[in-house]
């Protein structure tokens, strides 16, 4: 039986689950210490390695929302270190299914009809499991199909999952509970529209309508009346997922070719539609037989409003950065300078942001970026250690939108740099007028 | 001439909007127009007909997921879930009956007087589940306890109903968790675990204890 057994569901077990996992880490801080007296070489490579296992055990346990956390935070590579991601990245494939009754009852619920009497054929044993749901494969009129199934509950337990992951999120990334509301907020938000099955539903046809002249990325068909509350029933298509595809050793040509639908998927949303997949974590798309880049995923969307989306991408597609005081003006609407900075504070800042926002902004600054070469994401991870050791980064800066933003565009760099890919990069410009 | 139905839905409708039962059987009967025989030829009490109506209640649960086409393919745990599930969607239906009928009973730890008419067809309806699974190999057979697992369910049947009338979540989602979690925690004590082999290393361990002892006193 390797269906879970029990999830923790009330709030007293869901946060005994936290409280377990700061213990261990506790735990692992020790041993690490105590292994380090008698070996002073000794890295925190293997202490991170112990910590990242507890957490994701722990995190994967809870599923739902937490996991969605565990998630989200894998994609910020530019804040954890390199082995919390490799035990993250994990949480993005694979967490155990629920019983067949309760996905009949969710039918019957949704649809006062049993998933028999709807497809011609429902298997029962989900093929895989999304964060929020899990996945069966059905058939209806000769078309294989995917039926996404929303687990009870989920929206209810997400907001008592934030609080509880928050001292989690203070002790990784250092910040106090007041300043990071406003994330946490914004984080919540995102996390409880992907809950709503029908908004998804709708997104989804609108944006994979919006995509569909551009090359060589596709889309499932979505069935709005096979679809509800807590069901959506789309396509199945078929194909690899990006590690399964790394593994076939594809040529460079090929690696080219996805990684360049992947880069004008990514690019067309934010600038011509300023809304865009905010989940671009491997699980979420796949290589067709045919070589192309398939998206099933339209759960977590971040639209772009223009008084973030003018001053950031100024600063990336134009000589805006070329110019201090234009550049500080920018700094500031964004609010990473803060109105009462003093002098050394705006300088400190403008210097800092300056490089972040020069190296995010490396692939656009020629007409084609080699994501293979490992310099890049060297410079950024240490640009993300550096920050991270800075007591100046302690405090919170910059608006919401950036957490989205960031791990869109971090995500997306992430896998074109697993793809090793080439790709041309001015193919969609921002429009900034 | 009354029916039963007709005397069942008269009730139902008095309690609804009186939230008492009627003072009596004379008042009863006078106000839904019916001779006193008639109520007597069908129910010997008011309490009578609620117990029928659980009683329906849980038969008509049983009866429903017993046709649905799945029904061959679930083990005794599915089959179980897949009762609780349909049952508490039946129970939907009469959501302010039901908790007319329980609220009345404050004892939390004993079995409510109107369940009276349903525990046997669940227990009867759930004996048949366990003794499959204990065909099957699925449910592990313990001398004593295989005996009482039904009664295990009991509670968990007592416990659900309970929890359900006190859900105020939407469309209530947490009674389908409490019920998804509840009823697997309780098939997984029904299955073979290390309770069972540390049972057996015991019995292993004791016989060969009294050997060596045996042994040991020859010398």
């Amino acid at each position: 039986m390797n269906e879970q057994n029990s999830i923790p569901v009330t709030k007293t077990e869901r946060s005994a689950k936290f409280v377990k996992t700061g213990f261990q880490i506790g735990g692992n801080y020790i041993k690490h210490y105590s292994k380090k007296l008698f070996n002073p070489q000794l890295g925190r490579d293997e202490l991170n390695e112990d910590n990242a296992t507890d957490i994701y055990k722990s995190l994967s346990e809870l599923k739902g929302s937490a996991l969605k956390i565990a998630q989200m935070l894998s994609m910020d590579k530019n804040i954890l270190p390199k082995s919390y991601i490799e035990k993250f990245t994990q949480s993005q494939y694979n967490a155990p299914p629920l019983s067949g009754p309760l996905i009949v009852r969710t039918f019957t619920r949704n649809f006062g009809k049993t998933p028999e009497a709807i497809y011609d054929k429902f298997n029962l044993v989900s093929s895989n499991a999304a964060s929020i749901g899990q996945v069966h494969e059905a058939e209806l009129n000769g078309q294989k199909l995917a039926v996404k199934i929303q687990y009870p509950g989920v929206g209810d337990s997400i907001s008592s999952d934030l609080k509880l992951v928050k001292p989690f999120a203070f002790r990784l990334l250092g910040m106090s509970e007041k300043e990071l509301n406003i994330y946490i907020k914004e984080v919540e938000e995102r996390l409880l529209e992907e809950t709503d099955y029908e908004l998804e539903v709708r997104r989804s046809i609108e944006i994979t309508e919006a995509c569909k002249d551009l090359k060589n990325v596709v889309f499932p068909t979505y069935y709005p009346a096979l679809s509800g509350k807590r069901i959506i029933t789309m396509d199945w298509i078929n194909g690899m997922h990006l590690k399964e595809f790394l593994q076939t050793n594809p040529s460079q040509e090929l690696r080219n070719k996805i990684g360049q639908a992947l880069w004008d998927f990514y690019n067309f949303q934010q600038h011509e539609l300023r809304a865009v997949h905010a989940d671009p974590h491997p699980g979420n798309f796949m290589i067709t037989p045919d070589e192309k880049l398939g998206v099933i995923d339209f759960g977590c969307i971040k639209e772009m409003p223009d008084d973030f989306y003018v001053p950031f991408f100024s600063l990336i597609s134009s000589d805006v950065i070329k110019d201090k005081k234009r550049t500080i003006e920018a700094f500031r609407k964004l609010e990473m300078i803060h109105q009462h900075d003093d002098e050394a504070q705006i300088e400190f800042y403008y210097q800092s942001y300056l490089e972040m926002i020069r190296l995010f902004a490396k692939p656009y600054t020629s007409k084609t970026f080699d994501f293979s070469q490992p310099e890049f994401f060297t410079q950024l991870y240490a640009y993300g250690e550096k920050i991270a050791k800075m007591p100046e980064f302690k405090q919170a800066r910059g608006v919401k939108h950036f957490i989205y933003v960031n791990r869109t565009n971090f995500g997306l760099y992430t896998i074109l740099q697993e793809l090793k890919a080439v790709v041309k990069t001015d193919t969609f410009n921002p429009h900034l007028t | 001439m009354a029916t039963s139905q007709q005397i069942k839905t008269g009730y139902i409708d008095y309690v609804l909007t009186h939230d008492e039962k009627p003072k009596s059987v004379y008042s009863f009967v006078k106000k839904i127009k019916i001779s006193k025989a008639e109520f007597y030829k069908f129910y010997g009490s008011f309490e009578s007909i609620e117990k029928l109506i659980w009683a329906e209640l849980t038969a008509e649960a049983i009866d429903t997921i017993q046709q649905q086409e799945v029904w061959a393919q679930y083990s005794s745990r599915d089959r179980m879930l897949s009762f609780f599930y349909s049952y508490m969607e039946l129970l939907k239906g009469h959501r302010s009956f039901i908790v007319y009928s329980l609220k009345k009973h404050t004892d939390r730890f004993s079995t409510p007087e109107v369940l009276a008419g349903a525990k046997p067809i669940f227990e009867n309806f759930a004996t048949g589940l366990i003794n499959e699974g204990l065909e099957s190999g699925e449910l592990a057979d313990r001398k004593f306890f295989a005996k009482r697992y039904k009664d295990a369910l009991w509670v968990q049947f007592a416990f659900l109903v309970n929890f359900w009338i006190n859900d105020d979540s939407a469309e209530f989602e947490r009674t389908d968790e409490a019920i998804e979690k509840g009823i697997n925690v309780t098939f997984d004590l029904f299955q073979r675990s290390p309770i069972d082999n540390l049972v057996e290393y015991g019995r292993f361990l004791s016989r060969n204890v009294n050997f060596s002892d045996i042994s040991s006193s020859k010398h």
